[in-house]
């Protein structure tokens, strides 16, 4: 009986009550307090009750409002953006929006629009952007230009538009992007572009318009932003209608599914007569490629012949000393020095990335290139048992450096010396080659930021980082180290001025205690994605207001010594992580309450201890630990029992020994 | 006892809404071709929506750069747009790659850049090579998603080679 009674109370003192709480079932999400929520795809009929008065931004598409009015949006006075794509949205009566005096954009994309009231849009104050994409529109008079005035894009794509002449009245003042993409508009007259007059630096779309005429001086002496005529058939109707035209960028480019004719050099002569920034003529064939094909593009600043099909540049191409940026991805070259990069001697910026071919980088291939800030030769293939040096040649202005994803690449000491001013270095996915104690990235005294991620790097090669006084940004992902274990002398100790530090998936076990002791500028430490137990949380003592992200690790129980560590830093994510919830934990999870703001990804930060616990969020966890009040009743009672009993006995004890004397 | 606390388990697993989360029936599987020794079945994994596609020739010996129609309401913006394809059989991966399609500084395909709630009809080529399919059975499947991880599309389609 006795042991009995005694199990019985021990249950009781130390008995664990949980209560989980679910939050009810809300139709909208709310993504912002009182201000932002989300809809979607309820098939509603109407604005919830729910949504309180104050909702600034409403994402209400694909649910069912065949017709709009003064009523449905009423009580949301505050609205500035308002999103109802694909709505079944047939009429929008006379004063809809009257009382929205904050609505600036406002989306009716994918919507079988019958008709729109005269004063469908009157109200808003600043009406900017307003999306008309797929209404059926096929005359630009459809649109009520009432209220028009502050509009700065408008979007008409995937109607049946043929002609772009908006109405007299119709106010393109402050209009920035007039997007006409998909429609069925094949030719521009100089009318249709006088009704837009007004606009100033205008960015206009025309992908997917198979234009076949522009008449001639219908772009004269007007000034864009920019240009799309993306997939048009015949470039010399273009390049014609365009005379005297000025823009900032035009885009001439194909696609795998539009047919077009070559290019030929003459069909560029039209370039010669306007004025253009930046071209891009992504994924075309061109018929002859010399020299002369380059003789309109003298003024141009930036060139992007993505997929172009290139099996070189030609050599002595002349004048082209404006070009600062050339994009060359995708092509089919066999070594870098086919490029001729010496045609460009202003180049700033060089992208040849996702060559079809394993690219050769050669020798000196760019050292032409004295202004270069800026190299992206990823995806590419290349292999180099010595790299960079020869490679990158009298790169000495080189600021970004990009390697990532090729072949393996041998590393000796100072490796990138031609470019001394290097502030980015990506060679993720690169495998490295680095005999230790080589130290490859010696004296880049400017180097900022490097990514090591997936590099198979050598760690136990303690010099490997050395030589870095100024790297503040270390992506060092994917990489083992010898254990699993990061010890006390490691190779992150010549890299004093991190701030930035990303050991994720680099199957770590443990992290000595005093493994980032040399480390005390750090403000963003990631450390998920390994297999690491709480004891490593002690590496991290001496810092403080760390983003600190420890998700997808194996922490289980977090003692109370560690709890300071933790309060001292500004964000922590512990999501994917096996944490205990019963009693031996129970610190740390009020820690946690209490700490809620503190906590990122808390959707993911789940009970994995006790199987009745399993997968419940901690936030909603509610463990007692101490005494209850029944459990103290039986203590006091057990207590008064005892003290009864050992009474008796120290009396028979006593009767025993004088009855003995 | 026991026997009535078996018949109540087997009865709330059953019985009809029981599961709670209210999810719909799944999409119909459709066929994307059948001819030529081989055959195409798909069905819609997104639980928003069923879309069409359809080869326009298909054999054992799948030509290089094949046709195909392909018809969907777009529930996000598609200016980046990527194609993940996992291919099993018998239980065990074999194939498993990631395609970009639309990208921002390379759209392939003229719909790169259309907007959500943009109902889209694709009929055209799509760069795929030339493969003989060996007899058997293949699970694929097909996912659409944006820069941001969002589905656009998701596909299981069986083929199914004799």
């Amino acid at each position: 009986m006795a042991p009995d009674v005694s199990c019985f109370l021990l249950a009781l003192l130390c008995s664990a009550s949980f209560k989980v709480i679910t939050s009810l079932d809300q139709m909208c999400i709310e993504k912002e307090a009182n201000k932002t929520y989300n809809c979607e795809n309820l098939g509603l009929r109407e604005i919830p009750d729910t949504l309180p008065n104050t909702t600034e931004i409403l994402e209400f598409s694909f649910n069912f409002l065949p017709t709009i009015q003064i009523r449905t949006f009423s009580r949301l006075l505050n609205l500035t953006f308002l999103d109802l794509t694909r709505c079944q949205i047939n009429w929008i009566h006379e004063n809809t929006f009257q009382s929205h005096c904050q609505l600036s954009t406002l989306v009716l994309t994918g919507n079988p629009l019958i008709f729109m009231a005269e004063t469908a849009l009157n109200g808003p104050k600043t009406l900017k952007h307003l999306f008309l994409i797929q209404t059926g529109i096929s005359d630009l008079k459809f649109i009520p230009v009432h209220n028009l005035e502050n509009l700065e894009s408008l979007y008409l794509g995937s109607n049946q538009i043929s002609s772009i002449k908006f109405p007299k009245d119709f106010p393109a003042r402050n209009l920035k992007v007039l997007d006409f993409q998909n429609n069925a508009i094949h030719y521009l007259s100089r009318e249709d572009m006088n009704s837009l007059e007004q606009a100033t630096n205008l960015s206009l779309n025309f992908n997917s318009n198979d234009i076949k005429g522009i008449e001639p001086g219908a772009f004269n002496s007007t000034v864009f932003q920019s240009l799309n005529f993306g997939g048009a058939f015949n470039l010399s109707v273009i390049f014609s209608g365009l005379q005297n035209s000025t823009t900032q960028s035009l885009w001439l480019g194909s696609f795998e599914d539009t047919n077009d004719q070559d290019i030929s050099s003459s069909m560029l002569q039209g370039l010669c007569e306007m004025s253009v920034e930046s071209i891009n003529l992504q994924k075309h064939y061109f018929s002859d490629f010399t020299s002369a094909t380059f003789q309109c593009f003298t003024r141009l600043q930036e060139l992007d012949l993505t997929a172009a099909h290139l099996k070189g540049l030609p050599p002595g191409i002349e004048g082209m000393n404006l070009l600062k940026k050339l994009v060359l991805n995708v092509n089919n070259f066999d070594q870098l020095c086919q490029i001729h990069a010496a045609n460009f001697p202003s180049l700033t910026h060089l992208y040849i990335k996702g060559n079809r071919k394993r690219l050769h980088l050669g020798a000196g291939c760019l050292e032409k290139l004295e202004n270069l800030q800026k190299l992206d030769l990823s995806h590419n293939d290349i292999e180099a048992s010595d790299c960079c040096n020869l490679q990158l040649k009298n790169l000495s202005h080189l600021q970004s450096l990009n390697l990532s994803y090729n072949e393996p690449l041998g590393l000796q000491s100072q490796a990138f010396k031609e470019c001394p001013r290097l502030e980015i270095l990506d060679l993720a996915f690169t495998q490295l080659r680095v005999n230790a104690p080589r130290s490859p990235f010696q004296n880049l005294h400017f180097l900022k930021v490097l990514n090591l991620s997936h590099c198979f790097l050598d760690t136990s090669n303690q010099a490997l980082l050395a030589g870095l006084p100024d790297l503040r940004h270390l992506d060092f992902r994917g990489n083992h180290f010898q254990d699993g274990t990061i010890p006390k002398t490691n190779l992150l100790q010549t890299v004093g001025s991190l701030e930035i530090l990303i050991l994720s998936s680099c199957d770590l076990l443990s992290i000595d205690r005093q493994a980032l002791h040399s480390l005390g500028k750090m403000s963003h430490v990631d450390l998920s994605h390994n297999s690491l137990t709480c004891d490593s949380i002690d590496s991290l003592s001496h810092l403080k207001g760390l983003y600190l992200n420890l998700a997808a690790n194996s922490i289980r129980i977090i003692p109370p010594r560690l709890l300071p560590v933790l309060s001292q830093q500004s964000t922590i994510n512990l999501s994917q992580n096996p944490l205990d919830c019963t009693c031996s934990n129970v610190r740390f999870l009020t820690w946690y309450k209490e700490n809620l703001q503190k906590l990122e990804g808390s959707e993911g930060t789940v009970c994995a201890n006790p199987p009745s616990l399993r997968g419940v969020k901690l936030s909603d966890v509610e463990l007692s630990c101490g005494m209850t009040a029944t459990g103290i009743f039986f203590l006091i009672v057990f207590l008064f029992l005892l003290i009864i009993l050992l009474i008796f006995v120290a009396r028979y004890l006593l009767r025993w020994r004088y009855q003995h004397i | 006892m026991k026997a009535f606390t078996a018949v109540l388990l087997i009865w709330t697993l059953t019985s009809p809404g029981s599961s709670g989360d209210g999810r719909r029936e799944a999409w119909p599987t459709h066929l994307a071709c059948r001819e030529g020794g081989l055959e195409v079945l798909y069905q819609s994994c997104d639980p928003l929506q069923d879309f069409g596609f359809s080869m326009d020739q298909c054999s054992k010996q799948l030509k290089s750069n094949l046709n195909i129609r392909f018809g969907i309401i777009l529930r996000e913006d598609i200016k980046e747009l990527f194609l993940d394809v996992a291919l099993t059989a018998k239980g065990s991966s074999i194939l498993n790659f990631s395609y970009p399609v639309c990208e921002e500084d390379q759209p392939k395909f003229s719909f790169c850049g259309r907007r959500k709630g943009e109902q889209i009809y694709f009929a055209g080529p799509v760069n795929n090579p030339g493969i003989d399919i060996p007899k058997g059975e293949y699970q694929v499947l097909l996912e659409l998603y944006t820069g941001s991880h969002a589905t656009v599309a998701c596909a299981n389609a069986t083929i199914i080679s004799f």
